[in-house]
């Protein structure tokens, strides 16, 4: 007979075991790949597994890897609850920066204090995305246009927009090695005890206390969740489905847009072209994945974005000390993803 | 006076292949009922793959050929996942573009190596059509490299099979109803597996000729995001091979006059005219939204349950 508390573990089992095949089966990928290409294995997976926990520098830069994969990530997941798949995260994020940057550098002479300069640019980052997204939120919801390919192409135009601002004046850093513009005034920098990722844990805390609230707590998030799992069935019960599918892809531009501003005030001070990429992968595309492993769950994904996120440290440092390709990495995280649906089984039927 | 024009028309004529090649690949895999949206992923194996199959042996033909196979292969893991395993097809499709993006990068540098200048190979050399190529203005469309022409034949031959074969019917039918194909002894499941390699064949040409057509290198992120227009295209071209040849010289055109007006220094940002095939997709999908067409079963697995 089974006692109450075995049959918790084996409920708890039951959750995790998809998550650690999936882990296991794309390390041995993983190891077998780095044999072919002529490295020790074990000592690549030492790297990968030492590095982001062994010391406070590899914490810290956990921290600042993992912040803009959750909030990224949840630009992904609330959509998708709705059955809205934004691949436009990239673009928001670009967007929120854009609109973080040219507010801090248009009042860095207006002597705001920290406490309302700061939480004034995280909004403008916030509204960037949320415009960002606007386009594409219209089109599906009210002209029934495909979002993965609008998003897409919000995506190009932002990585262009960001191109311009990091070369125009007045916002350009003329004689600085590579695209960026001038830094932000130091009242607008977003840090606590002198250091970014303490202050980012705040921001992604926040997000992850809002996002449980929006999506339980709420109507609109019953409502995105009702209309992701039956459209029709929604519409019978009342429900606004078209300002449910517009509203859930602007929330998640809302998520992209906060993580851009937090990279330009949090992390580097500035806008630099190229910030949104990291291990040869866009930080939206890897929220995605993110996304996808734990299903958007809410729980799940800070778990799933934290393990990426340590896993890009290690990999980086792989990369460094033995020169294996980080792209090794990148490979690892789509089989982790693509094993978790086979165990998964995902099956959403038709979307369009 | 028509030098300029004829000039205007050879760079457009260039640049349509890969808009053309991915389009009419998309088509082809969606029109048995699957939507293959990873197409620049598939196009980043293909360029990566085509480079080096070029480098190793010094002929682009030969690039080209190791593009289209290692596309045609890397493809197959699309209908595997969303037929055989039944998993969503636009999250597979994610998956693939993402996967495809690192996976090329990785097999460059592993077979490369870091090197100070990039590693150069021999491009597609241009063979004019012997009489075409004497008519004013057209003379440019024909004054062009091999794959240039293979996208216009190639067209052409999607053309005739889809709506003038028995085989063309047969794959319309497993996109439209696959339960009625099945019910008069079509094999769906095999009709969708051949279509999705064919249509990744077709994105592996594209994807070679990134680096085969001018260049002669390879580089990250060298599709530039138009195996997604292509997406767009193929939409708004209600998934017809005319249409998309045609919707390809638009986006072609578009790219070669956002190139040619930063030469001539119009005094607009270059930024903004890079934006402009972006923008033209944007407008198209909501100038034609009321008019696009999907096969009807894309995006279901099929089983006979």
């Amino acid at each position: 007979m089974k006692t109450a508390s075995n049959a918790k573990l084996d409920l708890y089992w039951s959750i995790a075991k998809p998550y650690i095949l999936a882990v296991l089966v794309a390390f041995g990928i993983i190891a077998l790949i780095i044999l072919i290409l002529g490295y020790n294995p074990l000592q690549a997976f030492s790297t990968i597994i030492f590095v982001p926990f062994g010391s406070v520098y590899g914490i810290m830069e956990t921290i600042k890897k993992f912040i803009p994969l959750l909030l990224t990530g949840f630009a992904f997941a609330v959509p998708l609850k709705a059955r809205i798949f934004n691949i436009g995260g990239w673009g928001q994020m670009l967007a929120g920066a854009i609109a973080s940057i040219v507010t801090a550098l248009a009042l860095e002479n207006a002597g705001l204090p920290s406490a309302v300069f700061v939480p004034l640019l995280l909004l403008t980052g916030v509204i960037g995305g949320i415009l960002w997204a606007a386009i594409p939120a219209l089109f599906v919801a009210f002209f029934r246009i495909n979002e993965v390919v609008s998003t897409i192409m919000m995506n190009f135009i932002g990585v262009y927009f960001v191109k311009f601002i990091t070369a125009a004046q007045p916002w350009t850093e003329p004689f600085a090695g590579n695209p960026t513009t001038r830094p932000i005034p130091s009242n607008a920098t977003l840090v606590l005890f002198g250091v970014g990722p303490y202050a980012e844990l705040i921001v992604g805390a926040v997000a992850m206390s809002v996002i449980y609230v929006l999506m339980n707590k709420t109507v609109i998030g019953y409502e995105i969740k009702a209309t992701g799992a039956n459209l029709k069935a929604a519409r019978v019960f009342g429900i606004n489905a078209k300002l449910t599918l517009f509203l859930s892809l602007i929330i998640g531009g809302m998520f992209a847009g906060l993580s851009g501003a937090v990279e330009v005030i949090g992390v580097h001070y500035r806008l630099i072209e190229g910030f949104e990429q990291t291990g040869g992968a866009t930080y939206a595309s890897l929220g995605i994945l993110v996304a996808l492993a734990c299903n958007g769950d809410p729980v799940g994904l800070p778990i799933a974005a934290f393990l990426m996120a340590a896993l890009l440290i290690g990999g980086g440092a792989m990369q460094q000390t033995m020169g294996v390709p980080v792209e090794i990495i990148f490979i690892a995280e789509v089989t982790v993803v693509l094993v978790i649906l086979i165990l998964r089984k995902v099956r959403m039927g038709h979307i369009i | 006076m028509t030098e300029p024009i004829t000039d205007f028309l050879g760079l457009v004529a260039l640049t349509v292949v890969p808009y053309a090649l991915c389009s009419l690949g998309i088509m082809i895999t969606g029109r048995t009922g699957i939507f293959n949206i990873a197409g620049e992923g598939i196009m980043m194996v293909g360029a990566s793959a085509g480079f080096l199959g070029a480098y190793a042996t010094g002929n682009p033909i030969v690039g080209v050929i190791a593009g289209l196979a290692a596309s045609a292969l890397y493809s197959l893991l699309l209908p595997y996942f969303s037929e055989t395993l039944r998993i969503n097809q636009f999250i597979i499709g994610t998956c693939l573009f993402v996967f495809g993006m690192g996976l090329a990068d990785l097999i460059y540098k592993s077979a490369v190596g870091l090197q100070t200048t990039a590693a150069q190979v021999p491009t597609l050399p241009k063979i004019p059509v012997p009489g075409l190529d004497q008519i004013p203005i057209v003379s440019a469309l024909f004054n062009q490299n091999v794959i240039v022409y293979f996208s216009y034949v190639i067209t052409a031959v999607l053309f005739f099979l889809l709506f003038k074969t028995r085989l063309g019917l047969s794959i319309r039918a497993v996109g439209e109803n696959p339960k009625a194909a099945d019910v008069v002894g079509i094999n769906v499941t095999r009709t969708r597996y051949t279509a999705t390699i064919v249509g990744g064949a077709l994105m592996g040409i594209a994807g070679a000729y990134f680096p085969l057509e001018i260049t002669g290198t390879y580089m990250p992120l060298i599709t530039g995001g138009r195996g997604f227009i292509a997406v767009g295209l193929t939409i708004f071209a209600s998934w017809k091979p005319e249409r998309i040849l045609a919707g390809s010289f638009l986006f072609a055109g578009v790219e070669a006059l956002a190139y040619k007006l930063q030469i001539v220094n119009t005094g607009i940002p270059y930024e903004f005219l890079s934006m402009l095939p972006f923008i033209t997709v944007l407008v198209l999908m909501l100038a034609f939204y009321k008019r696009a067409e999907y096969p009807a079963a894309i995006g279901s697995p099929y089983s006979r349950e």
